[in-house]
């Protein structure tokens, strides 16, 4: 069933971007990144325990890494190799004070952390400060350079499918045995010899991986890069496609993402109608966030693939119960 | 062959809240004895073990395990130099299946890490193989192979504590501390778990085990420490302690000076026939009464424990 499940969305990566018309490859391209980076998100919640409410701050130092390598001649696959390497020292930097600490404290540090990276980079004239970082060469192998957006929307396919592989792994492994103990004992996982601190912060490091790995090719794609790219509602945009999605689950951050980005694009178009304030746009995407945040705490705790899941075996006893 | 480690308690203290609850304990235990901790309700044997085992830090004094120090070491890293545990309350891990509960246990040993699960090199596959085997063996050992993928809250009390055992095995242990591990355990269970300790201390495993039902424990162990408002009141073996004046008094929840010389030796005598009715007719019955009489000895001790703990408060530093 899991390994059925896995097929089908590989099939429908590969199949759905030729088929798309142009401009909704744009969509696709920025979609599938943010489920990879909402893979991370999930991982980090339902595993670790852990809320990042700035993980769009590791997005950018991807992006800024490879932007940054690559316009200064750095080839771009090394560029987007390091992206989540820095990305992942980035969130050890941070994680390894505050993962002692229990309750929010990572919540606040990483909205802080990207308050403060924020004001930072619209300061640093050496990455282009607040007109941002141009003139970003496309990603190229070899002699061989992504022009289109359909290789994008290939590379960007692959990046999640390694997010998605890896966030597999990790929980069917030791370590996210020793994280599943740790969520209802964490003394009695402790003294099973579970470095409980170690493993959550590694979480957040790969986390923070899979964000940097995405920032790197969204670098490359649009080949511009601004400080105003990274705001805080993307951050808190992740937070609301891994709960709606289902935390802990694979395919949740896959499904999130799918329907978050579809609705902001329905209340994009509706709040540029025209008569409509140009602040409508912003206002619209905070409140659908929150609404859709307290309907899914109401109704749907576990998230929409739990659910489906749930209604889904639901029919199958039913079915056997009238046979 | 398990080689047992050696541990040395020196003079640990810890209070909670102006309170000692362990105050200035020295013990040491040899490599592969085994033994026993008693003591009234509220003694500090289960903070003992934790002092142990890690999940609390002394506040004064040392522990050792083979010779080096290990009190200032986090719970996990004690789990890794051989140290498991078997906590009084059944903690298990929910949403896991029995097997899985189990294979945790195997953290403690060497082991692939995180980048070796994620990246799923060969070690992390050779390892898995070789720990689900393991697990296996320990869930038979512990006599709950049958339930091996079943969720583990599913299983029943008696069940749940036998799946800690095996998970604490499951740890290849030098030092397993057993915290009432019969407690809430059926007769012919708790049979069981007397074999299964035996054969652990054939094996050569060091092993702190504290039981309230004290007739259990004295069959069991080479010798026994006796613990009262923290501190040790008595220590050797069975028969020495159990023809100990102070310990009697601390059962019966009186000073030796205020009991006469009648009570205390009908309570010597309610101990050791509660000992020997066991061992004569080795009925699981009796063994149950006597196990009840002791309990209940100690729950009477704890109306006295109140009393003492303010005590105790006033001598805080
Ligand atoms: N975490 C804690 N906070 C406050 N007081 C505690 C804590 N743990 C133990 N105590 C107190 O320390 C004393 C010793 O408790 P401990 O659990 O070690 O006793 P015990 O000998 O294991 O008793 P029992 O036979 O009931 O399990 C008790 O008075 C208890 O109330
Ligand atoms: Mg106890």
């Amino acid at each position: 069933m899991k390994r059925l499940g896995f097929g089908v969305l590989a099939l429908l990566l590969v199949a759905l971007p030729p088929l798309l018309p142009e401009r909704h490859l744009a969509t696709f391209v920025l979609l599938t990144l943010a489920a990879a980076v909402t893979v991370g998100v999930s991982l980090l919640m339902g595993y670790a325990g852990q809320v990042s409410l700035g993980q769009a701050s590791f997005y950018a130092i991807g992006a800024y890494t490879a932007g940054l390598l690559a316009v200064h001649g750095t080839p771009p696959l090394l560029g987007l190799l390091a992206a989540p390497v820095i990305a992942a020292v980035a969130a050890v930097l941070l994680g390894a004070p505050l993962l002692r600490l229990r309750g929010h404290h990572l919540a606040f540090a990483t909205l802080a952390v990207q308050l403060i990276l924020l004001s930072l980079l619209a300061q640093a004239d050496w990455a282009g400060g607040a007109i941002g970082l141009q003139g970003i060469p496309r990603f190229s192998v070899g002699g061989f350079e992504l022009r289109n957006d359909l290789g994008y929307a290939y590379l960007s396919c692959g990046v999640l499918a390694i997010a998605l592989l890896v966030a597999r792994n990790v929980v069917a492994s030791r370590a996210g045995r020793g994280l599943r103990a740790a969520a209802t004992s964490e003394v009695a996982a402790a003294a099973s010899g579970v470095a409980v601190g170690g493993y959550r912060l590694a979480v957040f490091a790969l986390s923070a991986a899979f964000a940097g790995l995405a920032g790197g090719v969204y670098a490359f794609y649009l080949g511009y890069l601004a400080p105003g790219s990274f705001p805080v509602l993307l951050s808190i945009e992740y937070v609301v496609m891994a709960v709606v999605g289902g935390l802990g689950t694979i395919a949740g951050p896959v499904v999130g993402a799918t329907v978050i980005v579809l609705l902001v694009q329905v209340l994009n178009t509706l709040g540029t109608q025209p008569g409509m304030p140009d602040y409508a746009p912003t206002v619209l995407n905070y409140a659908v966030y929150a609404l859709l945040l307290v309907v899914c705490v109401l109704f749907l705790p576990k998230g929409l693939v739990p659910a489906l899941d749930r209604v889904r075996r639901g029919s199958l006893d039913k079915a056997r119960s009238i046979r | 062959m398990t080689n047992g480690a050696e541990l040395t308690v020196t003079g640990v203290d810890r209070a909670f809240g102006g309170v000692y609850a362990v105050r200035d304990v020295t013990l040491s235990v040899a490599p592969g004895e085994l033994r026993a901790v008693i003591g009234p309700n509220g003694a500090g044997k289960s903070t003992l073990f934790a002092l142990i085992g890690g999940q609390l830090a002394p506040q004064a004094g040392e522990v050792r395990l083979d010779g080096a120090r290990i009190d200032r070491l986090s719970a996990h890293r004690r789990a890794r130099l051989g140290i498991s545990v078997v906590f009084q309350a059944a903690r298990i891990f929910h949403g896991m299946t029995a097997l899985e509960n189990v294979m945790v246990g195997a953290h403690a040993t060497n082991g692939a890490g995180f980048l070796a699960g994620a990246l799923r090199l060969p070690v992390h596959h050779r390892e898995e193989r070789l720990i689900r085997e393991r697990a296996l063996e320990c869930l038979a050992r512990a006599g709950i192979a049958d339930w091996a993928d079943r969720p583990a809250e599913e299983l029943p009390l008696g069940q749940q504590r036998a799946l800690q055992l095996a998970r604490a095995l499951c740890a290849q242990p030098r030092l397993l501390l057993l915290d009432e591990p019969a407690s809430g355990l059926r007769a012919g269970e708790r049979e069981r778990l007397a074999t299964l300790i035996g054969e652990l201390r054939a094996e050569g495993l060091t092993m702190l085990l504290v039981e309230h039902d004290v007739a259990f424990v004295m069959r069991l162990a080479d010798r026994v420490t006796v613990l009262d408002l923290g501190g040790v009141i008595a220590e050797g073996t069975a028969a020495e302690v159990r023809a100990d004046p102070r310990v009697i008094a601390a059962y019966l929840g009186a000073a030796p000076e205020e009991t006469g010389p009648e009570a205390a030796a009908a309570a010597a005598t309610a101990t050791a026939t509660a000992t020997e009715t066991q061992t004569a007719t080795g009925g699981e019955r009796d063994a149950g009464t006597a196990a009840r009489a002791a309990e209940d000895q100690g729950q009477q001790n704890a109306g006295v424990r109140e009393d003492s703990a303010s005590a105790r408060k006033g001598a805080e530093p």
